[in-house]
C-alpha cells in the first residue's frame, strides 16, 4: 500500500502491473477528460465567433420596397439613386436595377438621357443603359441588385446588397455581358411592356 | 549627522520590509538591488562596458520601448476625455485639441511617438537583419519581433479610426474592404463566395461588427486599440526580452 496508485482493494497491484481492466478504464478517464477540455474549447470559440456577428445592425437600410412594375415607365429610373443608391430600369421585356456605384473606384456615375449613358464624375467611366462598359477605366460591368416581388401585395423589393457579378468580355465597344446572362431571377423580373410603349427612343431598351 | 539618518533609514523595519537587503554601497548588496527588483530583474546585473556601445543595436529596440510607454501613458490620458460614439468622438478630439489644458500635448506626442514607433520598428528590424541576429538559434526572438511588428502596425491602424474624421473613416473603409479580399475569408477574396461568404457574415463584417464603418467599428477599434492589443504587444514584449536575456547571446546586455 506504498504506491498510492494501487487500488485500495488491490493492494497487490503497482503502477506497472496494472491489470488490464484497470488500464483500460484509466484510458477512458484520460480521453474521457480531454474530450470534455477539447468540446468546451471548441464551445467557446464558437461562442467567441458568434459574439463577434452582431444579429442586428442599426445601419442605412439595404432593402427596398420600391413600388409597383406598373409606376415605372420605360428607360432610367434616378427615383432612388438618392436614397437607395440604385437605378431601376425599364425595358421592352420586364424590370431590374443597377447599383449606382461605379465599378473603377466606388463613385456615383450620372445618367445623362440624351448620351443614353451612365457617366462617372470620378474618372470618366462610361456605361450603357445595361450597365456595360463603353469607355473608361471601368474594370467590369456595373452590378445588379437582387428585385423580388412581395406575395402580399405584389410590390418589388430591391435587395442592393446581394448583387449579380458576371465576368465581362472584351469586344470593341467595351466590356460585355449578353443580356441573356444577366435577366436572370433573382435579379430580373420579366413584365409586359408599358401600354403604348416603343424601344423608338432607346434600342437598347429592346 | 546625516549618516545616522542614513543608517537609520536602511536599518528600519519598512526599509528591510521592502527592499530585503542592504544599502548598495557593495557588490553584494548592488546585486540584490537589481534581481531582487520587479521593475529592474530584466536589466542585468552588471554591464560589460562593451554592452555600452551605442554603435551595434543603436537602442533601436529601446527607443522602441520607450516610445510605447509613452504611447500607453498619453493614451490613458486622452482616454480621459474620449468617447468611442459617433456622436462625440470628433468633438471630443476637437475639445482635446483646442479646449483642454494640455490635451493637444497629449494628442501630439501620442500621434507623434506612434509614428515613432512604426518608424524606430522597421530601423530596429534591418538593424537585426543586417547583423543577422535573427539566424538559429535565435529564429523565435525574430518570430516573436515580426508579431510585435503586426501587432505595431494593427495599433497604429485601429488607433486611426478613433478622431473619426474623414481621414480615419476613408482609411478604415479601404483597409476593412482589403479584409474583404481575403482568400477564403472574405466575400470578395478568392474561393470566399463560393465558400458561402456575404457581406453579413465574413471577415469584413466580423472586423467592422457591420457591413460599413460605423459605430459598431468604432467601439470595435476602441477596445482593440486601447485594450486588447496594448495587451498582447505587453505579453509578447515580455517573452521577447526574456528571451534576449535568457539566449545571452548580447551578452550581459
Amino acid at each position: 500500500m506504498t504506491n498510492p496508485a494501487a487500488g485500495v482493494g488491490h493492494p497487490e497491484e503497482t503502477e506497472s502491473g496494472l491489470n488490464p481492466s484497470e488500464k483500460g478504464r484509466r484510458k477512458f478517464l484520460v480521453a474521457a477528460g480531454w474530450s470534455l477540455v477539447g468540446a468546451t474549447m471548441a464551445g467557446s470559440a464558437y461562442a467567441t465567433y458568434k459574439f463577434l456577428f452582431p444579429p442586428i445592425l442599426y445601419e442605412p437600410p439595404t432593402v427596398f420596397k420600391i413600388g409597383h412594375v406598373s409606376t415605372y415607365g420605360l428607360g432610367i429610373d434616378e427615383r432612388w439613386k438618392l436614397k437607395g443608391r440604385f437605378w431601376v430600369v425599364r425595358n421592352m421585356r420586364g424590370i431590374y436595377n443597377m447599383i449606382s456605384i461605379c465599378r473603377h473606384l466606388g463613385c456615383t456615375p450620372n445618367w445623362f438621357p440624351d448620351q443614353k449613358r451612365f457617366r462617372c464624375p470620378c474618372h470618366g467611366s462610361i456605361y450603357d443603359a445595361h450597365g456595360n462598359v463603353r469607355g473608361g477605366p471601368a474594370p467590369r460591368t456595373l452590378w445588379r441588385g437582387q428585385i423580388t416581388r412581395d406575395p402580399l401585395d405584389g410590390e418589388l423589393i430591391v435587395n442592393t446588397v446581394i448583387r449579380l457579378d458576371p465576368d465581362p468580355v472584351q469586344t470593341p465597344q467595351g466590356l460585355w455581358v449578353k443580356e441573356k446572362v444577366k435577366e436572370i431571377s433573382p435579379f430580373y423580373i420579366g413584365h409586359a411592356a408599358p401600354p403604348g410603349a416603343s424601344c423608338a427612343s432607346n434600342r437598347l431598351l429592346c | 549627522m546625516l549618516q545616522k539618518l542614513k543608517n537609520g533609514i536602511v536599518d528600519s523595519q519598512i526599509f528591510k520590509s521592502i527592499f530585503r537587503h542592504g544599502y548598495p554601497d557593495n557588490d553584494l548588496d548592488r546585486a540584490y538591488a537589481i534581481f531582487s527588483n520587479v521593475f529592474l530583474h530584466i536589466h542585468p546585473v552588471k554591464v560589460r562596458r562593451s554592452a555600452l556601445r551605442m554603435r551595434y543595436t543603436f537602442c533601436l529596440g529601446g527607443i522602441t520601448l520607450l516610445l510605447f510607454i509613452i504611447l500607453s501613458v498619453t493614451g490613458i490620458w486622452l482616454m480621459f476625455y474620449y468617447t468611442p460614439y459617433t456622436g462625440l468622438a470628433y468633438r471630443n478630439i476637437k475639445d482635446l485639441q483646442f479646449v483642454i489644458f494640455g490635451g493637444n500635448l497629449m494628442r501630439d506626442l501620442h500621434r507623434f511617438a506612434a509614428h515613432g514607433m512604426v518608424l524606430f520598428v522597421w530601423l530596429h528590424m534591418t538593424r537585426v537583419f543586417l547583423t543577422g541576429a535573427y539566424k538559429a538559434p535565435r529564429e523565435f526572438n525574430w518570430i516573436v519581433g515580426v508579431v510585435l511588428l503586426v501587432n505595431t502596425l494593427v495599433l497604429s491602424w485601429t488607433g486611426y479610426l478613433l478622431p473619426w474624421d474623414q481621414l480615419a473613416y476613408w482609411a478604415v473603409t479601404v483597409g476593412a474592404k482589403m479584409a474583404s479580399y481575403t482568400p477564403f475569408l472574405g466575400q470578395n477574396g478568392p474561393w470566399g463566395p463560393q465558400l458561402g461568404f456575404l457581406p453579413t457574415n465574413d471577415i469584413m463584417f466580423m472586423l467592422l461588427g457591420g457591413t460599413v464603418v460605423g459605430q459598431n467599428a468604432l467601439i470595435r477599434f476602441y477596445v482593440l486599440h486601447c485594450v486588447v492589443l496594448p495587451l498582447v504587444v505587453t505579453v509578447f514584449l515580455a517573452v521577447h526580452f526574456w528571451r534576449i536575456r535568457k539566449d545571452g547571446f548580447s551578452g550581459p546586455l
